[in-house]
């Protein structure tokens, strides 16, 4: 062993609480950095957002409290069925999506490689990566969680302990499966690198199957008596599962649902409030704990782990759709042949990126789940016929989200690859068109089958069946040429993160307007149909306050509403396609 | 300062890093050469702490970078072939938050960001964005910010690559007078005229091995040929014909 010379001339190893506190000065400078440059650049743009994200909250507030005044209606015990089995199934997702983007930041990204060669613990860059990582994973659930706790409250009569502890109790709530994410991630990869693809999909496909077995469990044998008391009763039996009082997801809906009971004279209830803190103390201690236990991994595993990565040989994959691909490549006039390169490259791509199907899997599969139980339900015309709508609307968001994650950043991402596709004898609008195309051909067929198997479930006829599979096309087509034309018109040629690029500005105009897209759709199409069936079912004198616009509730209304969607869904592809073919033109990389 | 002691590193059942052993001095200026595929880059990521061996040990001044990773990188430098700078941070901005990153007092700190922005000549860009600079004033601010708390070892990965000459002509100068206060230099580079105008000892990897460890003036001695260049020599080295010296 060699002489140990002393350090350079004042410099010293920080302590954990100095470098804690640098990791938070840096986290200030960057937002402030990013929203100050957003300020002096894109002030307009980000009054938009502002404005459109202040009027889909609003729309989900207003969703909302109808939706829990209803069941409050109905039954009251729902809201805490509802509650756990929403928080619980967010739970498993959150552990998913923070595992990945906790990978992402530690092990992929040129931060993690720079930060590791200086003096830092690897449990403080866990930390400065996992809380980026968290952020990420968790904005949807404050941006769709606030405003149903918040119709919750009212519908409750809460008093106001009940909204200065939400939130509280939400973010102690996401720590939990964020941590516990990040905690198999990092055992994953320091231990079993080659695994960690196989573990994700042994685990994906366990949780569907309990899913599965679950839901059949619960309305394989509850086809006579849907929506009885008797129904209700043993569905809680059931789903006790999501009910257990070890899960987090439990503390959390019960610390809610104490928190928002009152007094008969609608005055606030202390011994509530009592119980909504000791819940609240029970998922921070928690929160802290598994916090504590994360950085501990970190400090053992992290840069075991980091090494093992960078270390590891890429396994030789065996290609067993290459046949499919060829043909792809291959077919048609060779006009179009670079349009369907391009494609094939995008299926490679997307094949190949495991947290891309993987999540497309997870979410459609357990929606397929659920409409696969509908029929258990026995729901009547009138409300198969609403649930039905509401079906199509859900797809539609589900679809949104992923172009938003997915579709979106696609054109920034070729950004740094730009001159390669640049030097190509490639058109632009080419490159642009093949976004689309993959994007609205990639995802016709899931949708289109979920909506026949929900209309199928709840039966439907077949009018109303092919309508519904109208929608569905012109909204695959329309949310395409959102996601398409504005990641085109507003690229970020910068940035390598495709969670970030959908993050960012142009990604949050392009959910908000695809929310609204979806809902003008629905709207469009269920409101003939509703007033139609209104007028079958209770007489023509049920439209006429409409006056003048009777009509609306017969044929002539349903095949002008199908007029509309087909023309709102076409204004909503070429619009931003167009701006975006146009901007894209233009672009210099 | 840097030591490789009977260090290997296997990728599977490719090794490519095989049984090194190599001490480089204070004050020294040394080269590694090689082919692509040599593992140069990994004796690199071992050297910075990024991967480790598989077999042996890698010590700084005397610090193991597998047991006392932070205690080692408080003598290192280290600059990158591609240089990672937060686009949202100025270069100011960057070289303060690596100063704090070594407990540097601020005074000193103000000096030394000062002293580097004046050598780098950062001063015109230095309160911009980091996000709007090109890639050799990129590679300039990582230079400086590797150089900020004085290290014993600087470690350079391909350090010209997007340099201008003239700044080049400022990188080589810095090298050769750090290197007279006792700093050594362990660089890797396939840019044969900087080895041969600045390293006191060259490194040729081949296949994971170290082919030739020594001076130019002993290379050429070794392979006989008294009026060479260094890239003559390094092919002669390189080639699959030659057995190991």
């Amino acid at each position: 062993m060699s002489r140990r010379p002393p350090p350079p001339e004042a410099v010293r190893l920080l302590s954990f609480e100095d470098e804690a506190r640098l990791f938070m000065r840096l986290r200030g400078t960057l937002a402030w950095e990013t929203i100050r440059s957003m300020l002096a650049d894109a002030r307009l743009r980000l009054s938009l957002v502002v404005l459109l994200s202040g009027l889909f909250w609003a729309a989900l507030y207003g969703l909302f409290l109808e939706g829990f005044g209803f069941l409050d209606s109905l039954h009251a015990e729902v809201i805490s069925l509802l509650f756990n089995a929403f928080f619980a199934s967010l739970m498993v997702m959150l552990v998913f999506s923070t595992g990945i983007l906790v990978y992402t930041g530690m092990y992929c990204s040129p931060e993690a490689r720079l930060l590791l060669t200086l003096p830092v613990r690897a449990e403080t860059i866990h930390t400065h990566k996992f809380r980026e990582a968290m952020w990420f994973s968790s904005w949807g659930f404050v941006l769709l969680g606030s405003p149903m706790l918040a119709a919750y409250g009212v519908v409750r009569h809460a008093a106001w302990p009940y909204y200065v502890v939400m939130l509280p109790l939400m973010i102690s709530f996401v720590f939990i499966p964020a941590s516990v994410g990040s905690i198999i991630c990092t055992l994953l990869v320091a231990w079993m690198p080659r695994l960690r693809l196989h573990a994700l999909t042994i685990g994906v496909t366990a949780a569907s199957v309990a899913a599965l077995g679950l839901g059949w469990s619960i309305f394989s044998q509850s086809q006579v008596d849907g929506m009885s008391a008797a129904w209700f009763e043993r569905t809680f039996a059931r789903l006790a599962v999501a009910e257990q009082k070890m899960f987090p997801s439990w503390w959390l809906s019960m610390g809610l649902i104490e928190a928002a009971r009152t007094e008969r004279d609608g005055s606030l209830l202390a011994a509530g409030l009592f119980e909504s803190l000791k819940f609240l103390a029970l998922l921070v201690a928690n929160a802290l704990a598994l916090q504590h236990l994360a950085a501990w991994v970190a400090r053992v595993a992290y840069r075991r782990g980091y090494s093992q990565l960078i270390g590891e040989v890429p396994a030789r994959r065996r290609r067993p759709l290459r046949w499919f691909d060829r043909t792809l490549g291959h077919a048609g006039f060779a006009a179009g042949r670079p349009l369907r390169l391009l494609l094939v490259k995008d299926l490679r791509l997307f094949r190949r990126d495991i947290s891309q199907w993987s999540q497309f899997a997870i979410f459609f599969g357990l929606l397929g789940l659920y409409f696969l139980n509908l029929r258990a339900f026995n729901y009547h015309n009138a409300y198969a016929s609403m649930i039905g709508y509401l079906n199509l609307a859900v797809v539609g968001l589900i679809l949104s989200t992923f172009t938003t994650r997915f579709v979106y950043p696609m054109i920034s991402l070729e950004g740094r690859r730009f001159w390669i596709l640049g030097l190509l004898p490639v058109h632009r609008d080419q490159i642009v068109w093949s976004k689309f195309l993959f994007s609205f051909c990639g995802s016709i067929v899931p949708c289109c089958c979920l909506v026949l198997l929900s209309d199928c479930m709840l039966g439907i006829p077949w009018p109303l069946i092919a309508q519904h599979e109208l929608c569905c096309v012109m909204l695959c087509m329309g949310l395409s040429g959102i996601a398409v034309g504005f990641g085109a018109r507003m690229p970020d040629l910068r940035e390598s993160s495709p969670s970030k690029i959908a993050a960012g500005f142009g990604g949050t105009l392009s959910l908000v307007v695809s929310s609204l897209f979806i809902m003008a759709t629905v709207m469009l199409a269920a409101v003939p149909t509703h007033l139609f069936l209104l007028a079958r079912t209770l007489g023509p004198g049920a439209v006429s306050p409409l006056g003048s616009f009777a009509w609306a509730g017969g044929p002539w209304g349903a095949a002008a509403g199908a007029v509309a969607v087909v023309a709102l869904g076409l204004v909503a592809t070429f619009v931003p396609l167009g701006l975006g073919l146009r901007a894209f033109r233009r672009l210099e990389a | 300062m840097i030591e490789f002691d009977h260090v290997t590193r296997t990728y599977g059942a490719k090794t490519a890093v095989s049984d090194l052993t190599l001490a480089i001095p204070r004050g020294e200026l040394f080269a590694l050469l090689g082919p692509n595929g040599a593992g140069k880059t990994t004796t690199i990521r071992m050297l910075v702490g990024l991967l480790r061996p598989s077999r042996g040990a890698v010590r700084v001044c005397g610090h193991d970078l597998v047991k006392d990773p932070r205690s080692a990188h408080l003598h290192l430098g280290y600059v990158p072939d591609e240089p990672t700078l937060y686009d949202k941070l100025t270069g100011r901005e960057f070289l303060w938050f690596i100063a704090d990153m070594f407990g540097m007092p601020q005074r000193l700190a103000t000096t030394r960001i000062d002293r580097e922005i004046e050598h780098f000549e950062l001063g015109e860009f230095a309160d911009d964005l980091a996000e709007s600079y090109s890639l050799g004033m990129k590679q300039r601010l990582v230079f400086a910010a590797s150089l900020l708390h004085d290290p014993d070892v600087l470690v350079l990965d391909e350090p010209m690559v997007g340099l201008d000459p003239r700044s080049v002509r400022i990188v080589k100068d810095l090298l050769s007078a750090r290197t007279r206060e006792g700093m050594t230099v362990f660089m890797s580079t396939h840019t044969l005229a900087m080895a041969e105008e600045m390293a006191d000892r060259v490194g040729i990897m081949v296949r994971g091995q170290l082919r030739f460890l020594g001076t130019i003036a002993e290379l050429r001695e070794q392979m006989a040929l008294e009026s060479t260049t260094l890239e003559q020599l390094y092919l002669e080295v390189t080639s699959a014909r030659r057995t190991e010296p």
